[in-house]
C-alpha cells in the first residue's frame, strides 16, 4: 500500500443525499468526530474544527473545504496554520466519494498529505481527533491492513 | 530519527518483503534475502543500508558476511503510527454510517414508506 495515502471504503445503507449532508454539514461533523464545527460547507468555505471542552481546554484545528459536488464529492483540507491557506505539505486532504451502490451509498475515503509532513504529526492529529487503541503492533497486521479494513463494519 | 524517512523506508514494497522475511529467518545477510527475492544483491545491500539508516534493522558482523536483524521496537513504532491514524478513521467511518442510517430509517419512517428500510431513489 501507499504509505503517504490512508484509503477506506464502507457501505452505507443511506441514500448518497443523506450520506453527504452527514460527511459535510458542520452539524453533522460534530457527531462523528470534532466536538465543535464551524464552517461554511461549500467549496472554499474555511473555518475550524475543536477538540475538547469549548469552555476549557478546546484546541482548534484550521478547517477548508476544498471542493463539495452534492451528493457525490466533498473533500477538505486541516490542521494547516492559520495565518496560512491550506495548500498541498502544509495540511492533510480528505476527499469522500460517493457512489449509489446496493440501494445506498458506498462512500469511499482517502487522507493524504503524511508523506509531506511526517507522521508524528498525523498521529498526534489523530490521538487528538480520537481516543482509539486496541491495534496490536505487529508485521502481519500491517501486511493486510488493507484499504477496506471499514467495509467489514 | 525523522519519521518521514522511517515512512518512506517501511513505503517501498521489496523492503517491507525483506523486512518479512528477516522476521520470519529470525535474520539474513544480503546473499540469503537475494535468494528469495527477484532483485540483485547488490539492489538487496542498498535496501539494507536503507533500512539500516532508520533503524529497522542492525547489523552484526558473522563470518564473511553481515547478518541483519529486525529492530522490533522500531518497527512497533512504525506499525504503529501507521496503525492510530488508519484506526481513527475506522471508527469515524462506522459513525459516518450508523448517523446516516439512523437518518435514513428516520426519513423512510416519515414518508410511511411501511417497511422501514426502503432506501430512497439513487
Amino acid at each position: 500500500m501507499e504509505y503517504g495515502t490512508l484509503e477506506r471504503e464502507i457501505h452505507i445503507d443511506a441514500a448518497p443525499e443523506i450520506v453527504f449532508d452527514v460527511v459535510s454539514s458542520p452539524e453533522h461533523l460534530r457527531e462523528w468526530w470534532p466536538d465543535e464545527a464551524e464552517f461554511r460547507p461549500g467549496a472554499g468555505g474555511t473555518g475550524r474544527i475543536g477538540f475538547g471542552d469549548v469552555t476549557r481546554d478546546c484546541r482548534w484545528m484550521q478547517f477548508a473545504v476544498v471542493d463539495a459536488v452534492p451528493p457525490r464529492h466533498f473533500s477538505f483540507r486541516w490542521t494547516h496554520p492559520e495565518t496560512e491557506p491550506a495548500v498541498e505539505g502544509n495540511s492533510f486532504l480528505v476527499v469522500f466519494e460517493l457512489e449509489a451502490a446496493r440501494g445506498g451509498t458506498l462512500l469511499r475515503m482517502t487522507e493524504r498529505g503524511f508523506r509531506e509532513r511526517g507522521w508524528d504529526e498525523a498521529k498526534v492529529a489523530a490521538e487528538y481527533a480520537d481516543h482509539v487503541t486496541g491495534w496490536d503492533f505487529y508485521l502481519p497486521r500491517l501486511v493486510t491492513y488493507a484499504p477496506k479494513v471499514g467495509a467489514g463494519a | 530519527m525523522v519519521d518521514d524517512d522511517l515512512w518512506s523506508a517501511v513505503g517501498d514494497p521489496t523492503r517491507r518483503r525483506m523486512v518479512d522475511l528477516l522476521l520470519s529467518h529470525g535474520g539474513g545477510t544480503a546473499t540469503s534475502l537475494s535468494e528469495h527475492l527477484p532483485v540483485t544483491r547488490q539492489a538487496i545491500a542498498k535496501h539494507l543500508a536503507v533500512l539500516d539508516r532508520v533503524g529497522l534493522v542492525h547489523a552484526t558482523t558473522a563470518g564473511r558476511e553481515r547478518q541483519f536483524h529486525v529492530d522490533q521496537a522500531q518497527l512497533a513504532r512504525a506499525v504503529a503510527q501507521l496503525a492510530d491514524v488508519g484506526a481513527a478513521w475506522d471508527s469515524r467511518l462506522r459513525r459516518i454510517k450508523r448517523l446516516a442510517e439512523t437518518i435514513q430509517r428516520g426519513a423512510d419512517e416519515k414518508r410511511g414508506t411501511g417497511t422501514g428500510s426502503t432506501p430512497a431513489p439513487g
